[in-house]
């Protein structure tokens, strides 16, 4: 079994945040001055200090955080060196996005987009490290999924979150709905990945790890049936506006992702030599 | 890639005395806690028969290293011969090359904070000698081969044995001759 990878969930999650915000405001602005321009300030520079703490949490996972830079030259097969060129590119990407929320010029989707794109590629490497054969559990494309719903999940329920007072009421049912789907989506996905885990040993190693674990049921109860009835709870009484239960959910989801993104690495069983030693 | 070196491991004949991994310890003075190469035992019910055998594995030098796919610094490169040297002065320590190596051959030094490995004695091969585990092995269980099909197409040689993870994911550079079966020694 794994470990309590800290470095990884913390960077992971808060990264996954961070690019999941920029996302949402894209969507957002996809009709030109739908969106307001302070959301759009406060977005930016939140998804910086996410991005920022992120990359950070990931050079604790190294034995030589100050040879990080190294990292950059295996770009020809390992998914860890296109991670990190990735996230890179989005980072300079958002500084060109901060600039402009500063200047209040420039075209705002394009930036919004660029940093879109690369932060979902830089996701979606981010997840392919974890694609390897030794590791059954995780040699599927489940690791893209959960990785991209928890960037959806947790971005739009943080935009919701801190666009409450400049958010419009149609804005916030779309950002509600998105959140309620990726909600659904999780857990549909969960319980397909857990039905395919059975076919190898190694997999249903993980899978008893998993049923048989206290946190499992924990992220299943915060993480995913407490913010589905919260969510359909606002959405079938229109209660846009209740930010004390929005405030609820985005925490009992963050909290669910982060003990989800903790499952993984603690439940991953890889193939190994089973002779006694 | 001119030739595939790697080992060829007689079970028959390894006692598991685990004079190869004391060798190997000794020859690079390595800490306490890496094992670059170990003695398993088989499992006695694994074969038809009751059967105490061992097996000693180091680094594979896999035809397909995973290690060295993954690793983003480069740390890891396959030489002509076949022999896959991780250079510790490139690592960073992100042991994603233990993750992804189905024998865990990779070791983590808690004390460097880096990954080291068997680089299967290329400076001694490359000086004629044999590598240190080999020239420790007692009773001659242990052989540096080069691995091709005519070894493969030898009698009673084996590309995997109970208990080891399928050589289709790595194709590691390793065989057995594995334990004689109906042969029973007994004092009575």
């Amino acid at each position: 079994m794994g470990d309590w990878e800290w470095p990884l969930i913390i960077f992971t999650v808060l990264g996954q945040i961070g690019i999941g915000i920029i996302l949402m405001l894209w969507w957002l602005d996809r009709k030109h001055d739908q969106l307001d321009a302070n959301l759009f300030k406060q977005g930016v520079h939140m998804s910086g200090g996410l991005l920022i703490l992120a990359l950070l949490a990931s050079l604790f996972h190294l034995g030589h955080p100050e040879a990080a830079y190294r990292a950059l030259t295996h770009l020809g097969s390992s998914w860890l060196s296109r991670e990190i060129l990735l996230f890179l590119l989005t980072f300079l990407a958002w500084i060109y996005l901060f600039w402009m929320s500063r200047q209040q010029s420039g075209n705002r989707s394009l930036g919004l987009g660029i940093v879109s794109v690369l932060g979902l590629l830089g996701i979606a490497s981010s997840a392919m490290i974890y694609v390897l054969p030794r590791v059954p559990a995780w040699n599927n494309v489940s690791p893209v999924l959960f990785f991209l719903l928890t960037t959806g999940l947790l971005g739009a329920l943080c935009t919701l979150l801190f666009g409450r007072e400049s958010l419009k009421a149609a804005q916030k049912k779309f950002l509600l709905q998105w959140s309620l789907g990726c909600t659904i989506a999780s857990l549909l996905l969960y319980v397909i990945y857990a039905t395919m885990l059975s076919v190898s040993i190694e997999g249903a190693a993980s899978l008893n790890f998993l049923l048989s674990s206290p946190l499992f049921w924990a992220r299943a109860l915060l993480g995913w049936f407490t913010p589905l009835l919260l969510l359909v709870n606002l959405l079938k009484n229109s209660q846009v506006d209740k930010t004390n239960l929005i405030l609820t959910v985005t925490l009992l989801a963050g909290l669910g992702e982060v003990l989800g993104r903790a499952l993984f690495y603690l439940s991953a069983t890889g193939i190994q030599i089973t002779a006694l030693f | 890639m001119s030739k595939q070196l790697g080992f060829l491991h007689n079970s028959e004949k390894c006692v598991g005395c685990r004079g190869c991994e004391m060798a190997c310890k000794n020859e690079y003075q390595i800490d306490t806690t890496p094992q670059w190469r170990k003695v398993f035992q088989l499992h006695e019910d694994d074969f038809s028969l009751p059967t105490r055998m061992f097996f000693s594995m180091a680094c594979n030098h896999c035809a397909h290293p995973e290690c060295l796919r993954v690793c983003p610094v480069e740390a890891y490169t396959k030489r002509d011969d076949g022999v896959v040297v991780h250079d510790p002065n490139r690592c960073i320590g992100c042991r994603l090359c233990i993750m992804a190596c189905p024998y865990d051959r990779p070791q983590f030094n808690p004390a460097k904070k880096k990954v080291e490995k068997c680089n299967l004695c290329y400076k001694r091969i490359d000086n004629g000698e044999e590598p240190a585990c080999v020239a420790a092995c007692i009773p001659g269980a242990l052989e540096l081969v080069e691995i091709n099909e005519t070894l493969d197409q030898k009698t009673g040689v084996l590309k995997t044995l109970p208990g080891l993870p399928s050589p289709k994911i790595t194709t590691p550079s390793i065989r057995f001759i594995g334990p004689k079966q109906g042969k029973q020694i007994r004092r009575d």
